[in-house]
Formats: C-alpha cells, structure tokens, sequence
C-alpha cells in the first residue's frame, strides 16, 4: 500500500484532477467474509475505468463503497474532494455528486418514466418541477426514449428500463457516474443500445467506473482496465496493454477464460 | 341467441360428469333460492322493519335533530358524486378511461332503483321519500356534470378535491355531536347504522398511520422501538377484542382523571382503533417486505434521505402491496363493531336485540338478522368494490384499458 503525502497530511486532494481517491479499503461482511482486502484505485476527471474479474472478486462491492452503499472498516476512500466517513452529512453530499446504474435497473415501478428523472433533482437540489421536466424530456431524447415519458417503467423493455436509468442519474447532474454491471441482466439483442448510450457518454466530461464483463466496450471506450480477484486488485493497465500484454499470470488466466 | 346457448352448453355441460354436477347443482339453486323468495315475499312480516326504520338508522338521535344528519348525508352524497365523475373524466395518464364504463352505468341504473323501491317499500312518509330521491338525483346530477366539466377543471383545483373529505369528516362530526353554535347531541344517543358506520371510520381512518407507524417500528434498527412494537404486536393480537373492550370500557377510567375519561362511545372507538392498528401492522409489514432493497438504494445513491426514500419510493409501493390485506382488516373492523352491543351500546346489533326483545315484534328474529345481515353486506362490499378499483387504478404493471 502506497501513501501518498497528500493523504498522509490528511489533506484533500485538488479536486479538479482525482474525483476517485481509494487506499488499502478494506471490508469484512458481517459473517466474517473478507470482501475487500486492500484495494487502491485513482480515477481522474473524465476518465472512463472498467473493472473487470471473476464473479466473487468484490467488484460490485469495490465501487458500491464509493457512494457508502458498503461501508468499509480498513482504508480511505475521497470522491470529489469530499472524505467517506460515517458523518451522514457527508454521505449526503458524496451521493449527490454520484449518479449509480445497477444491474437490476431499479427504477421506481410506481412512477412514471418522467417521474423516475424528476424525483430527485426537485426533492433534494430544490429546482423547479417545470425546469428539471424540461432538462429530463431533453435527457431521454438523447438516451432515444422520449416517446416513452408517460410510461410505467414495467411496460417497457429491458433495454429501455436501462437508458431510463441512466438518464435518471445524469438528471442528478453528477461529477461521477458508477455501472455496476449494467448490461448483466439484458437480453443479448439489448445490449448494444445500453452501450451505445454509455459510449456517447463517455465522450463528455464526466467520470465514469463501469464492472462489466464487456471486452469490447473496454478496449473501446475505457483509459484504464482494472482487474480485481478475491478482493484485490490485481492489474491496471491501458486496455491495448491489458488486453494483449498483460503482466500479471492472474490477468492472462482471466482473459483465457473470457476470451 | 345460438351462441349463448353454445357457450351455455360448452360451459356447463361439456362432459357427462359436468351435466350431472351443473343439473345438481341448478337443482340446489332452484330449491334454495324458492325456498328464500317464498319466505321473504309470502310468510315474512317486514312490518318489524318498516316501524323501526329510523332506529335502525340513527337510533335514538333526536327526531328534532335528524335534518342534521340529512344534511351531513347530503354532502356526503355530492362530494361523493363529484370525486365520482371528476375520477372518471381524470383517467391515468398512460390509460384512455371512458366517461361511461358499463360498470358505471349499472351502479347508476341500481343506485336510482334502490332510491325509489327502498323507501316506498319501507312505506316511508311521502316527505322522506321524496329526500331519497333528491339524495339519488343529487349524487347521479353531480356525478354527469362532473364527468362533462371536469376534464376542463384547472389543475390548482383539481388539487383541492381530495381535501373535501377530510374537512367533509370534521364537519360530519360537529354535525352528529354538536359544538361551534349547534346544540348537542350526547353520544349516548347515537345508535344503529349511525353509531356502527361513526365507530367503523373513525377506527378505519386512525389505525391506518398507527399500523404504518407500528409496522415502520417493527422494522426499525433501534431495539427498543423494535421491541416496544413487537411487544404491542403481539399482546394485542393475542387477546380477543371482546375483552379488550371491556377492559377499555375500565381503564380510561383509571387512566384519567374524573371527567377526562371519554364517553362511552368513544373509548370503544379508541379501543377499536388500537385493536385494529396491530392487524394492520403486519398487513403493511407485508408490503414492507415486497419491496426489494434496490428500491431503497437506487432513492439512497439519488441522494433521498431515508425518510425521503421512505415517503416516496417505499411506502407507496409498499401499501399498493398491502392493500387487499389492509382492506380485508377493515371489512373485519367493521363487522367488529357489532361486538359493541356487548358493552351496552346500540350500534346496529344493538338496536336490533331491543327491537327483537320488543313484544310487539316477538318470533321476528330472521326478518331483523336478514336486514342487518343485508346492510352489512352492502358496506362491505362497497368497501371491496372502492378497494379493488384503488388498486386498478395504482397498479404500474395493467396496461391501457380498452
């Protein structure tokens, strides 16, 4: 584990370069699983980071403690120059600056597609119900499901539950955004069009982690790769690097398996 | 024609074994319902009703007093028309409701047939009579103009329609009881339909953010909350009610002090209300359960506090779940009310063992238990129907209707 003087002092980091500062997080779960067992990860602004590893690893539970869905006993994690701590304050801010795609979906079945955007931004940044309607139809137009405003998340397809998703989180105007297996649960024939979406993305400034088991949206789309097993991670590297000379004997394992 | 028939013969006798069970059973119907038309229509003696009408309704409320009463009905009955046609001409956004579905149009061809058989059935003074027609034309007139203006109505206004019947609720209540500049009515007065509906809502309308509350409690991480309301729970649910409400009928006397105790009336209405509030406790500890923790994450990662996640995201979803169990509580609730005629209060039980106990009416048991059995009947299964188009109407999954 690397400390960095900056973290040593306790201080923040310039928020204009990390958004994503994690070291040596460690997590037990409470029947004594060894989730996490000393992770690091630096994301800086606007970079695309895949995580990818075997089911198991702790990837899932890696970035769900970015925005304190996990919390953590060992470690240090800093989002957007804010420290995780058990202060709900804190949380609070740390969660509205990070927008999170599950691989259920999740949306709020008893709400409309419009609805499911405009929740949050009225009820927790205050703005008027009229503005963000306007900012959540243009977000839907550019996810292609605009049509779909005054549906019932259940009447809609897989596919469209997700773009749904990830329009509701940018509705949130997040630095960062989180993927935890976003294509996991799609039928094969849906997967590119959540792709495509997240690709679109990708070419705008905001930050993004992505788990996902997708070679190809990471050799095109991420910066780094990163690959975690049992709870550690084991390489990080550029995916032209990750993908065709990987260093470590672990990596070259996985990606016989995947490949 | 030829198709009914075909369908009748499919339906009912497709097999051999199938004809001989629909014979039988058509048979047992016949017979059955003979035997009752034969009774209710030659050898009854309805007079037993028609005498007591008015205590049936509202008991001993005094007949000075009762234009109260029509006047709190008749604001029930139009706030009750208009949110009837103002729903109809609002249908959900992502469905085309018709103005007129066929079911609507039943109710009011047997709303208005009940209004005018019933009273002159029942031989009531031409005065009343014609106050159950107005009443009829009041509810059918309300329901048609609001169904036609309504979809024109602004939204500002619209917001305010759910609020009448709360207000609606208060006044009803300054009505029966008095207070504010009318003259009082002492509670001991109130009896038949009268008391049984007054205790049923009032313990209905309270228990229901008592057992959100309990149930929210049960689920709680704080142990003691947790423990105080399993304790609660299960003390209440592992009584009887008849006991619970002769123990009310004391306690509130130990409680407080001289003169706070409340009457009669209400301390069974409150024990009815606590009683009511463990049962629907669990019912909406169901509906807790059913939502799925990724509901609660997604509102968390969204930046909603927990009180914010749980007012918009799992509650709603939560009690749709519930509502079938939390309805069945209140059909129970309702018929519960009978058990107050055991502490001496003359709901609509009441009223009737002192009609029967009457020796002018005398041997007119099943006239009197037929009747109650009917009104009950007609309450609750309002309750069922008001219930099931609820659910309709909240169910995200049921896609456009026709």
């Amino acid at each position: 584990m690397t400390t960095t003087p900056a973290a040593a002092a306790n201080t923040v980091v310039p928020a204009n370069t990390v958004m994503i500062e994690a070291q040596g997080v460690q997590k037990w779960y409470p029947n004594g699983f060894h989730a996490l067992r000393g992770c690091d990860l630096r994301v800086n602004r606007g970079e695309v980071v895949v995580i990818m590893g075997p089911s198991g690893s702790g990837k899932s539970t890696f970035i769900r403690t970015f925005n304190a869905l996990e919390d953590f006993q060992k470690g240090r994690i800093v989002v957007d120059g804010i420290a995780l701590s058990n202060d709900l304050r804190n949380i609070d801010a740390i969660r509205r600056e990070v927008g999170m795609v599950f691989q259920q979906f999740n949306l709020f079945p008893h709400l409309t597609v419009l609805d499911n955007l405009t929740l949050a931004p009225v009820l927790v940044r205050k703005r008027a119900k009229a503005e963000v309607e306007r900012q959540a139809m243009a977000l839907l137009q550019r996810v292609g499901i605009a049509e779909q405003a005054s549906k019932f998340p259940g009447q809609l397809s897989g596919g469209q539950q997700q773009r749904v998703a990830i329009a509701r989180a940018l509705c949130m105007e997040p630095r960062i955004l989180l993927f935890d297996e976003p294509t996991s649960a799609l039928d094969p024939e849906m997967v590119r069009e959540v792709l495509d979406v997240m690709r679109n993305l990708a070419e705008d400034d905001i930050t993004m982690v992505v788990v996902t088991h997708e070679v190809k949206f990471a050799e095109q789309v991420a910066h780094r790769v990163v690959l975690m097993a049992e709870g550690e991670v084991v390489e990080e590297a550029p995916p032209q690097v990750f993908f065709n000379t990987p260093s470590h004997e672990r990596t070259r394992r996985f990606l016989d398996q995947i490949l | 024609m030829n198709s009914l028939l075909r369908r009748l013969r499919h339906e009912l006798f497709a097999t051999p074994g199938d004809a001989v069970l629909s014979v039988a059973l058509l048979a047992l119907l016949t017979l059955a319902m003979g035997g009752l038309l034969r009774w209710a229509l030659v050898q009854a003696n309805w007079a037993v009703i028609q005498a007591n009408s008015t205590l049936f309704a509202v008991g001993r409320y005094p007949a000075e007093q009762q234009w109260r009463l029509w006047l709190l009905t008749s604001l029930l009955v139009g706030a009750a028309g208009l949110s009837w046609g103002l729903l109809r001409a609002h249908p959900r956004a992502d469905r085309q409701g018709l103005l007129w579905p066929r079911n609507d149009r039943v109710a009011v061809g047997l709303l208005a047939g009940l209004a005018v058989w019933l009273p002159w059935a029942l031989g009531l003074t031409g005065g009343i009579q014609a106050r159950w027609w107005g009443l009829a034309a009041l509810l059918i007139g309300l329901r048609w103009l609001a169904g036609r203006q309504g979809a024109s109505w602004p939204p500002r206004l619209l917001k305010l329609v759910p609020l009448v019947w709360p207000l609606l609720y208060l006044t009803g209540m300054v009505l029966i009881g008095g207070g504010l500049g009318v003259a009082k009515v002492s509670p001991s007065e109130w009896g038949g339909l009268l008391l049984t509906l007054l205790s049923a809502s009032f313990a209905i309308l309270l228990c229901f953010p008592l057992g959100v509350l309990l149930a929210l409690g049960r689920r709680s991480e704080l142990p003691l909350l947790r423990w105080a309301s399993v304790i609660y729970i299960e003390f209440i649910r592992g009584a009887p009610l008849i006991t619970l409400l002769f123990l009310g009928q004391n306690i509130f006397g130990f409680l407080l002090p001289n003169g706070l105790a409340p009457e009669r009336v209400w301390r069974a209405a409150w024990v009815l209300t606590f009683f009511a509030a463990a049962y629907l406790a669990e019912a909406v500890r169901s509906g807790l359960a059913a939502v799925p923790t990724g509901q609660v994450e997604a509102a968390r990662s969204l930046g909603l506090s927990q009180a914010r996640a749980l007012q918009h995201v799992v509650l709603p979803q939560a009690l749709r779940v519930a509502l079938p169990a939390m309805v069945g509580q209140f059909i129970s609730l309702l018929q519960d009310t009978t058990l107050l005629s055991l502490i001496g209060l003359l709901e609509l039980l009441g009223v009737a063992r002192t009609v029967m106990a009457n020796p002018e009416f005398l041997g007119k048991n099943a006239e009197v238990y037929l009747t109650l059995a009917v009104l009950f009947w007609c309450c609750c299964a309002a309750l069922g129907l008001g219930s099931r188009a609820l659910e309709r109407r909240l169910d995200p999954r049921t896609v456009p209707s026709r």
